[in-house]
């Protein structure tokens, strides 16, 4: 499929079709809680949503979190205005999430959404919702946002593309922020084309953010494949071999190399101590009175105030600002914080180098989809051990796309391709011609016409 | 991690934990951090990356410009006499 949003403007739609789809969305959604609020009057063009992190003026933004319920932003994120300038794109709702983007498996939050394919299977995240909707609606993109893997992840897991873009290259304005240096508003998208026709459309400098600053976009295209052995064992047996079945395919038309990357394996841990210090500042606004979830006694004193009203964060968010607390103090911040920062350095360069010759190719993630019930049972060390793979490009801002190639036990797998800064294009034209002799399949086709 | 220096991030975080939630987040935290300790090994130089793009600092036209919800953005607050109703101090 080159371009459903091409297809869409081509064909006919009876009458009521915006009707009909709004109910079957309302109908499956009770299932795999992919939207926590639909537009029941959205009755033109193509179908977008946004992740539950970007504001939308007039509809609940509430990150995924407690603290944020009720909050209805009175403005527009640059994004979601570069969206409906036209009118050919309609906001059909706002999708689930992680709280505040903490999570890699989507159930860090009150209601978690669920694998489109198998609703006992999560859905990835933190962009879960997101990748939901875009699997279960066939005229649908989602814009939504990826720190550490937060777009790439949920892609693979539910079967669609998911691209995150360069770091800087599209406005933040209106997002609500995770990790400043880490946070990029990418697409989720049934095809490459469609990703890139919404990319065009977001991107490119605003005023409103200053860290908008990558306008010139590329499509050089590689010859050759770099693959991370040592990073490779770590995933799954049934992982790895489907991604050599994809790496034999590959090198009928790329050169595939093995290379190792000791430095690469390190990202984890300095990503989340930049993460952690990142959102544990980025928290701290949440008092409980400006906007979100209200503190209803303010006769009681400042700090007790405060206390109360900040109980609204769920437990995976209240670990982050405790840890990201600890890093920032004064007696460790060298020996965390600034290592970290230095590692990462370490790593960009590794990459920057890598990347100019070829790309980086890998499974997105090191296993496939767990039932809900046992993602729950892993310790957050474990949890974060999963991103393994997104981290690196997610650190380092590097262009990355998830893109569907195989399905185990009926459930998709995800393969990540990653690019030097700027050069998103070639990533997407990649994908394209991917698409070209590789089916996408989906159990959920909501407004086939 | 000793239990005072775990209170003191509490008390500076404004957070409060259930008798049940904290010695399940303490053991995560302290977790946590002894996988952080890893990077401690990493020689990785002195060079200190804090973006992953070159940010240009450039800023936009100080000139006043009207919010257009002004209304909306009340909404979200609990109003009194046109202020935002705080916390006692």
């Amino acid at each position: 499929m080159a371009s459903y949003i091409r297809e869409f403007n081509e064909i006919e739609k009876p009458k009521d079709y915006y009707e009909g789809l709004i109910e079957g969305i309302e109908k499956l959604n009770g299932t795999y809680d992919a939207f926590n609020v639909i537009n029941k009057s959205a009755r033109t063009g193509f179908l977008f949503s946004t992740k539950a992190n970007i504001c939308v003026k007039g509809f609940e933004t509430d990150a995924g979190s407690k603290m944020l319920k009720g909050y209805v932003p009175p403005f527009n994120a640059t994004v979601a205005d570069r969206m409906l300038a036209k009118k050919d794109f309609s906001f059909i709702g706002v999708t689930n999430m992680d709280e505040f983007g903490f999570g890699t498996f989507g159930i860090n939050t009150e209601i978690p959404a669920k694998n489109a394919f198998d609703s006992e299977y999560v859905a990835g995240g933190s962009s879960s919702g997101s990748a939901v909707a875009t699997a279960m609606i066939k005229y649908h993109v989602s814009v939504a946002e990826s720190t550490g893997g937060s777009i790439a992840a949920p892609a693979a897991l539910n079967g669609v593309v998911g691209f995150t873009p360069t770091y800087g290259s599209v406005s933040r304005y209106g997002l609500i922020d995770y990790a400043n240096s880490l946070d990029k508003i990418g697409v989720m998208a049934r095809s490459s084309e469609d990703a890139r026709i919404v990319f065009d459309r977001i991107r490119g400098r605003d005023d409103y953010d200053t860290t908008c600053s990558v306008e010139k976009i590329s499509s050089e295209k590689k010859s050759r494949i770099f693959v991370m052995d040592s990073m490779l064992s770590k995933a799954d047996q049934k992982v790895r071999g489907a991604f050599e079945r994809l790496l034999d395919r590959l090198s009928r038309d790329y050169s595939v190399e093995h290379v190792d990357s000791a430095t690469m394996e390190k990202a984890i841990a300095p990503y989340y101590i930049i993460a952690m210090a990142e959102a544990s500042t980025n928290l701290a606004k949440y008092t409980g009175y400006k906007y979100g979830a209200m503190s209803q006694d303010f006769y009681k004193q400042y700090n007790e105030f405060f206390t109360d009203a900040r109980e609204g964060f769920g437990i995976e968010a209240k670990r982050r600002i405790l840890l990201g607390t600890f890093i920032r103090s004064e007696s460790v911040k060298d020996k965390y914080y600034a290592k970290a920062l230095a590692i990462r350095s370490m790593i960009m360069h590794e990459m920057d180098r890598l990347l100019k010759d070829g790309y980086i190719l890998s499974p997105t993630l090191p296993i496939t989809a767990p039932k809900i019930a046992d993602a729950r049972k892993l310790s957050p060390v474990e949890n974060y051990a999963m991103d393994l793979f997104t981290i690196p490009p997610n650190l380092g801002g590097f262009p990355h796309i998830s893109f569907p190639y195989d399905y185990i036990d009926g459930m998709p797998l995800g393969a990540q391709l990653v690019t030097g800064h700027g050069n998103d294009y070639a990533i997407l034209d990649f994908v394209k011609e991917w698409e070209s002799s590789f089916n996408y399949t989906y159990k959920h086709n909501l407004g086939e016409l | 991690m000793e239990d005072k220096e775990f209170d003191r991030l509490l008390k500076i975080t404004r957070l409060r934990v259930s008798d049940g939630e904290r010695s399940m987040i303490k053991k995560d935290v302290e977790q946590v951090i002894a996988y952080f300790d890893e990077v401690s090994a990493v020689d990785a130089g002195k060079e200190q990356e804090r973006y992953p793009a070159a940010i240009p600092g450039r800023f936009r036209e100080d000139v006043i410009s009207s919010f257009a919800d002004v209304d909306g953005l009340k909404r979200n607050s609990k109003m009194r006499n046109g202020y935002i109703v705080g916390p006692k101090l």
